[in-house]
């Protein structure tokens, strides 16, 4: 049992840190948080489910389809909700995703309806067995996958030259400006790669959960922030980090209280981390 | 719009007896069963939204879950009055009561946090109090709701379409007046002075925290009474009618309304009730209309209608902003 939760939390632990990534990447750049995240997750989902459905049955060319969609959809969410709204509030970009992810999911609604779309099953077979628990070669799948991206993306951001200039935009935007970097490609760029985190991850959950629905991005959007809040919001190691915890700890906390209130368990976690260290496990503290 | 405010300044008696009278005559001048429902709608929606408004455009926070105050509100009407027999008019100001502990509660836990957290933790708080009032079977009956809430009677007189028309006229009209008192008196110039600079109303000796949570509760007490009217008015509550989107359906409303001001919210509310009841062709669209609005509002007029300076607007010099 000890097991089985352990190889659960694992795999849904490796979607949420894509997700928290997606959380972490924006805020870490710009200070902002992205609400529509959730949607570019589920834009994602779909973009995979219709090269499923309509092209071939390949996995990894879906997820490679949810990663593209992902990176278009971010391009566009920062060309039309945040640059505009660059020096306003912050506040008021937050509320433009808000507005961002809605408009997305009901119009998701009325292209492909509100109801579940089946994703095939992929790679069901048992792959082996430890102690009575077997593991489907789709979960190894899902965690190399995850893994593999979160590997290529430290190499991106601390060994390519984009790299440098994202983080010189993050530390601070201004002075990187009177250095040459081109911070609206900087940021765009930061925004599209967000977004094909976003949408990776929404493919490996339809894959993992055999379903893709146009709301499915509003809880993962919420627990992943949840993650990334936990794991330090600036920093993509513990939007990772905290992605895993948010993972095994859902599933072991399900064993202690009843399965309903699963979806709460992130929220709680948040909270108390707001409240006793906001920076998060490995954040750093900002004024 | 100038000449029309300065004559509703001016005369503000004769404005009053001018609204008074048409909001009286106003189910007759209808005289359709269903437009006075949507009128109602209205009504309760001018509540929710003008009291969202003392959190975002009066003090300059944000929640983003304001539905499940409203929640709360309701099913703690509908409770009292179902399960324990209690009488409308007791329950509604403890539905009140009971929304405002659960928002100082909120308020003094997240309030000191920045903006974007105490929007999430509201926005968490909404989806806890859906998922507890959907798994807590014993006590709230979960997903079955709790149907037949009593209809209000006032010595006797059992409340009609139009009895719910009225008593929702003057309870929006409580809220919006009470608002505009508050407003105008050294609280609101507080709340206003946190909005603007959180520094220097905290210098000239405004208690930031102690206002912020003072504002919260306000605004939760006349969520929750909207909550325990739209029970009765509904006559069965579930989770469902208080879930995060409606959180932002009120925000759409302030925002395009126009934050900060006390006609705005009035005319968000009309707008966007009223908008999807005369479109019905467009049903389906509604969430799409919504989005859109907000997302337009903000990025293209974020003063909203009323026209007043909102705060999504840019500063026109940054950081130091002079009023003189």
């Amino acid at each position: 049992m000890f097991l089985q939760q352990l190889v659960n939390g694992i795999t849904q632990g490796s979607m949420f840190a894509l997700l928290a990534i997606s959380f972490a990447i924006v805020y870490g750049t710009l200070r902002l948080v992205n609400f529509a995240t959730g949607s570019l997750y589920m834009v994602g989902a779909f973009a995979g489910w219709m090269i499923v459905q309509f092209v071939t049955a390949n996995l990894f060319l879906a997820i490679l389809a949810g990663a593209v969609a992902g990176f278009i959809m971010g391009f566009v969410l920062e060309r039309f909700a945040f640059r505009a709204l660059r020096g306003v509030a912050r506040i008021a970009s937050l509320i433009c995703t808000i507005g961002f992810a809605w408009f997305i999911n009901e119009l998701m609604t009325v292209l492909f309806g509100a109801e579940r779309k089946a994703m095939p099953p992929f790679y069901s077979d048992t792959a082996f067995v430890i102690s009575g628990v077997s593991v489907s070669w789709l979960q190894i799948i899902l965690v190399a996958v995850a893994v593999v991206i979160l590997v290529l993306l430290q190499l991106l951001i601390f060994r390519t030259r984009i790299g440098l200039a994202i983080r010189a935009v993050s530390l601070d935007f201004k002075t990187a400006g009177l250095m040459g970097i081109p911070i609206d490609r900087v940021i765009s760029f930061t925004f599209a790669l967000a977004g094909a985190m976003a949408g990776i991850s929404g493919v490996l959950a339809s894959a993992y959960y055999n379903a893709v629905f146009p709301f499915m991005g509003n809880i993962a959007g919420l627990k992943s922030f949840s993650a990334a809040v936990f794991g330090g919001l600036t920093s993509i190691p513990g939007a990772i980090l905290g992605g895993y915890l948010l993972g095994l700890v859902e599933n072991f906390g399900v064993q202690v209280i009843s399965a309903g209130y699963r979806d709460i368990i992130g929220f709680v976690i948040m909270v108390v981390f707001l409240l006793v260290r906001p920076q998060g496990l490995l954040g750093r503290k900002s004024s | 719009m100038n000449t029309l405010r300065d004559l509703i300044r001016s005369r503000p008696i004769v404005t009053a007896a001018v609204v008074t009278v048409f909001l009286a005559a106003l189910p007759f001048l209808l005289g359709n069963n269903y437009y006075v429902r949507v009128a109602t709608i209205v009504g309760i929606y001018v509540i929710l939204v003008s009291s969202l408004n003392i959190i975002i455009g009066f003090t300059g926070m944000f929640s983003l879950g304001h539905a499940a105050f409203y929640g709360i509100g309701a099913y703690t009407s509908a409770m009292l009055t179902t399960m324990a027999g209690w009488n409308f008019w007791l329950a509604l100001p403890v539905a009140g009561i009971v929304a405002g502990i659960f928002g100082t509660l909120i308020g003094l836990a997240t309030l000191r946090l920045r903006a974007v957290f105490l929007a999430f933790t509201t926005l968490g708080f909404g989806e806890i109090t859906r998922i507890v009032i959907l798994n807590w079977r014993s006590f709230t009956r979960g997903p079955m709701g709790i149907a037949g809430v009593p209809i209000p009677t006032l010595f006797g007189w059992t409340f009609d379409r139009y009895g719910y028309y009225y008593l929702v006229v003057v309870l929006a009209a409580l809220t919006v007046g009470i608002i505009y008192r508050v407003y105008h008196s050294r609280v609101g110039r507080a709340l206003v002075a946190i909005r603007e600079d959180e520094t220097a109303a905290r210098s000239m000796g405004v208690n930031v925290f102690g206002y912020k949570v003072l504002a919260f509760t306000f605004a939760c007490v006349f969520a929750g009474i909207a909550g325990s009217f739209f029970a009765h008015f509904q006559r069965f509550v579930s989770a469902d009618s208080f879930a995060n989107l409606e959180s932002f359906a009120i925000i759409t409303m302030v925002a395009l309304g126009g934050t900060g001001s006390i006609f705005g919210p009035i005319l968000g509310a009309l707008i966007l009730v009223i908008l999807p009841e005369v479109f019905r062709f467009l049903a389906q669209y509604r969430g799409v209309i919504y989005g859109l609005v907000l997302i337009l509002v903000i990025v293209l007029k974020p003063g909203g209608l009323a026209g007043v300076k909102g705060i999504f607007e840019k500063p026109k010099t940054p950081k130091r902003r002079k009023r003189r």
